[in-house]
């Protein structure tokens, strides 16, 4: 009878959560055997391309494809009259005005690389050269490229809105005016947060094909969120979502920039279709990547405080312009989150700021790891220190005596209930020696400095509900398989999600495969953006171990005339609660799940939403997230005051992650963060004239590599968070935001030296120190 | 022109225009996908293969200069089953994250460490200072070439 005797998992038993186990992906990544959606071909396959927009501004007066047509070798071209010219956006339900963007323009362009056409042909040359031979025919506009200048009444419009801007975001609680007046000290900053580039690995990248007798589409893509990708292609193709599936393949890099439907991928799908249904595949080159795709929004932030002389923060006012670029994708609510993100980290009762998103003819801005807490982390957190400098405060007191502590609701309605702020900033200082070195070493040009933040882990500021949704199988051989919405972009949810799967089903590790984001086989995920995956996706995964967990003891408790509310699975047994006592192993439960009396198949469900109410954006109330993360970093320079240049020396990041499910990861995500923190602080800088980029590439665009990493200590503080798996909170974008502050207020500690506006060179640095001469 | 290449340790013959990277020729032509390109123009490193035991950008250099040279791609590292010490190094410290850059990397480590295996922290760095990992923040690379030049070394 029996179907399985010996197990191949049990001898190696690991307790899956809280164990750095191996990526899941680890052998296929080191062997160069895992495939991207850049390695995959299929027969037949056409290299399809995007004919962009060589001007700023301009309208479109005609365009001919004629002669691109009759090019031997090409399969089809589309326009926007092969399209039913819907727009798309991505904040579309708190914010439908700014759905603003068609996949294939059709009587304008906005911005240098605007979409008009698509080509696809049998290789890349004949595709490159059809492109040259379709003619359109543009009526050049005058274009706008600075935030204040695209404000101004009289300034060239954009679209429709008024003064360029496309959402006024005011931020109001309190009588800030009122309460300022009793302040004993005033402080008002101006600073310039500059445009960094996500700039995955891999590029973006899609293989389109359209199966022209079933009506079926099927989109493999490099993608961070393919359920949102299949509901924009659904809209703009006028499809249901099960006419499409989007098919994630493992992704290299995301960063924000894999949100969303881009024109390549509707395009590669319409290509397919004109091409009687050949797969077209697209893939950026670097520079389109650049320019083309998305970028973090420059930040013109104001801010102004008033504080009691004992540290007590009164009242906050302020502005931000955010240069939006062509078109709105996730701008308004990467405007709205680089305002309110101050919530959750200090305590504020009277606050007023109003964000203005401001189109112009550049590149287009969206999301970017941090979500407009790296611009507000650099800004809040520099204005923060010179406040406690005037009062003759320690940075860390004053930030101590404002701070948001557990359990507490914020001025905006968001429940902070675990809260490891206070402790992430005590260890992180312990750690840095803060009280050994703060203000005692400028004899050595050296100088120490902190940033504080805090993160959502999800946000319901997209759509009406977040959820995720997971099953576990467990197959009669014992092996299990999870299959969950997820998208893995390189953070290793597929790991720590099967870790949580495990751990809760009571199995090894070893057992456990993912398949993960593919809209037509696994459950609903909104996607990997706002830290939420651990929490969200894996309270979903821990739900369907469980699910299938029950299933498997209601057959053993029948089987054995037990109660079912009395047993467990764990460490691969299943046991009586009470006293620990074996039943049976888990191969043996399954066996008899797989028996012939029973012949149960084990499929367990999991669904999570999160318990938060939307953001309101009248009010700016909302509890939007189910927990909160913190973060405390301190950074060490040594300046060179001779060539401007500043040494980053080392860097220590204490982070409330509620608990580590595979600290490996969590450590590496921190590095992560704090590499990019760095590149944002030093060199990162996309730069534009007249709307053309003018560094669309890695010798132009600095990264962080190898030579100028410090030395990155990680601290976690695990405060079990009762609502996480296991405890566990999202991470992995917190640790960027502080970066940039701390690095900054380390500078003026070491050379009395203030920077306003990043990247921090040594131009800025030389300058300051003659300017503090000349004092 | 017919050309043969040695390849992981086999002979490839294949007809070449003439102006095809090795990039080209690996990917197109014999679906060896595991070597990746991120810039396609010498500023990543993500394309990085050892010829004749140096890294080596495959995008820049020209298929048709390497008759008589040994090539080593990321699929001919491990020995059957068995991965070599930086391969399983790179999975113990957790040196990857999405993955994509990590043939370069592994690529340029090993050639750094088949000539040196215990580098000291600034020649690990200046080996990679060619390589662009954008997810991970270099510390756990550092980790995973110091341990396999440990364990090449025999220590």
């Amino acid at each position: 009878m029996a179907l399985t005797t010996k197990s191949k998992f049990a001898d190696a038993y690991v307790d899956p959560v809280g164990k750095s186990v191996p990526r899941l992906e680890g052998r296929g990544v080191v062997t160069g055997q895992l495939k991207y959606a850049f390695d995959l071909s299929f027969p037949g396959m056409l290299v399809g391309r995007m004919l962009r927009s060589p001007h700023a501004h301009a309208k479109i007066i005609s365009i001919n494809t004629t002669r691109a047509e009759s090019l031997p070798g090409v399969k089809a071209i589309v326009t926007a009259k092969d399209t039913y010219k819907i727009k798309f956006g991505s904040n579309e339900y708190f914010f439908p005005h700014t759905v603003d963007q068609m996949a294939l323009e059709s009587d304008k362009v906005r911005y240098i690389g605007d979409e008009v056409a698509a080509v696809a042909a049998v290789d890349e040359e004949t595709a490159q050269a059809a492109l040259k031979l379709i003619d359109v025919q543009y009526e050049v506009l005058p274009g706008v490229y600075e935030i204040e200048e695209a404000i101004k009444p009289g300034a060239p419009q954009i679209h429709e809105s008024l003064n360029n801007i496309a959402v006024i975001l005011p931020v109001n609680f309190g009588n800030p005016e009122r309460v300022m007046k009793e302040a004993d000290y005033v402080r008002e900053d101006k600073f310039w947060c500059p445009v960094a580039h996500p700039s995955p690995m891999e590029p973006h990248v899609c293989i389109g094909q359209w199966e022209t007798f079933t009506n079926k589409i099927t989109l493999w893509s490099s993608s961070q969120a393919p359920f949102k990708v299949r509901e924009a292609m659904a809209k703009t193709l006028k499809m249901d979502l099960n006419d499409i599936r989007v098919i994630k393949m493992p992704t290299g890099g995301g960063f924000g920039g894999k949100l969303e439907m881009l024109p390549m991928d509707f395009a590669a799908c319409v290509l397919s279709k004109k091409a009687g249904g050949l797969p077209v595949k697209i893939v950026l080159t670097r520079e389109e990547e650049f320019t083309t795709t998305r970028r973090k929004h420059g930040m013109i932030y104001r801010v102004k405080t008033g504080v009691k002389k004992d540290g007590t923060i009164l009242a906050m006012t302020g502005e931000v312009l955010a240069d939006g670029g062509a078109y709105c994708s996730y701008g308004p609510t990467v405007l709205a989150a680089a305002m309110m993100r101050i919530f959750m980290v200090y305590k504020l009762q009277h606050f007023r700021m109003t964000g203005y998103r401001v189109y112009t003819n550049n590149p287009i801005s969206g999301a970017m790891r941090g979500f407009g807490g790296v611009q507000s982390g650099f800004a809040i957190e520099s204005h923060m220190d010179m406040i406690a400098e005037a009062l003759g405060m320690d940075p860390v007191d004053f930030r101590l005596k404002n701070i948001t502590h557990p359990n507490m609701t914020t001025i905006n309605k968001m429940h902070l209930t675990t809260n490891g702020l206070k402790e992430c900033i005590e260890k992180a200082c312990v750690a840095a020696g803060w009280n050994e070195k703060r203000g005692k070493q400028k004899h050595l040009k050296r100088g120490i400095g902190i940033g504080i933040a805090a993160d959502v882990m999800g946000s319901k500021m997209y759509k009406s509900h977040e959820s995720a949704g997971a099953i576990v199988k467990v197959e009669e051989d014992g092996s299990v398989y999870l299959f969950t919405g997820a998208a893995d972009t390189g953070q290793g949810s597929n790991t720590a999600l099967s870790q949580i799967a495990a751990h809760e089903l009571g199995v090894s590790f070893s057992r456990i495969k993912c398949k993960a984001g593919d809209t037509e086989i696994t459950p609903f995920d909104t996607g990997s953006f706002a830290s939420r995956v651990t929490f969200i996706s894996g309270n979903a995964a821990l739900l369907a171990g469980r699910d299938a967990k029950t299933q498997i003891l209601e057959i053993v408790a029948k089987d054995r005339g037990l109660r079912i509310e009395d047993l467990d699975i764990k460490t691969e047994q299943v046991i009586v609660k009470l006293d620990g006592r074996k039943i049976m192993t888990f191969d043996k439960a399954l066996e008899l799940c797989y028996s012939f009396n029973y012949g149960k198949q084990i499929i367990g469900r999991g669904s999570y939403n999160p318990k938060t109410s939307p953001i309101d954006f009248r009010t700016g109330e909302g509890n939007v997230s189910g927990s909160y993360g913190f973060e405390a970093q301190i950074a060490e320079v040594e300046v060179d005051t001779d060539t401007g240049e500043v040494k980053l020396l080392e860097l220590w990041d204490a982070h409330d992650i509620g608990k580590a499910i595979n600290p490996q990861s969590v450590e590496a995500q921190i590095e992560g963060s704090l590499a990019m923190g760095i590149g944002y602080t030093f060199y990162e800088d996309l730069r534009f004239k007249n709307g053309r980029v003018l560094n669309p590439n890695f010798a132009g665009y600095r990264v962080p590599r190898s030579i100028g990493i410090p030395k990155m200590n990680s601290i976690l503080i695990e405060t079990n968070d009762p609502e996480g798996p296991f405890g566990a909170k999202g991470m992995g974008e917190a640790s960027l935001l502080p970066t940039s502050a701390a690095i900054a207020n380390a500078v003026w500690d070491a050379i009395g030296v203030r920077i306003w506006d990043l990247p921090i060179t040594p131009e800025k640095i030389i300058k300051g120190l003659r300017d503090k001469e000349m004092k | 022109m017919n050309i043969t290449l040695h390849i992981n340790g086999k002979d490839c013959p294949l007809e070449l225009e003439g102006n095809e990277t090795l990039l080209e020729v690996l990917r197109d032509s014999l679906n060896l996908t595991g070597t990746k390109t991120a810039c396609q123009e010498s500023e990543c490193g993500t394309c990085t293969c050892i010829i004749d035991g140096n890294a080596m950008l495959s995008c820049i250099t020209l298929a048709s200069t390497l008759e008589g040279k040994s090539i080593t791609t990321i699929e001919g590292l491990a020995h059957g089953d068995q991965l070599t010490p930086i391969q399983q190094a790179f999975i113990d410290h957790g040196s990857s994250q999405c993955g994509f850059c990590i043939p370069g990397m592994i690529m340029s480590s090993a050639a750094l460490l088949n000539k040196n295996p215990e580098p000291t922290q600034e020649e690990i760095e200046y080996a990679l200072d060619g390589n662009i990992c954008r997810c991970a923040g270099y510390p756990k690379i550092f980790e995973a070439v110091k341990d396999a030049g440990k364990k090449m070394a025999g220590k």
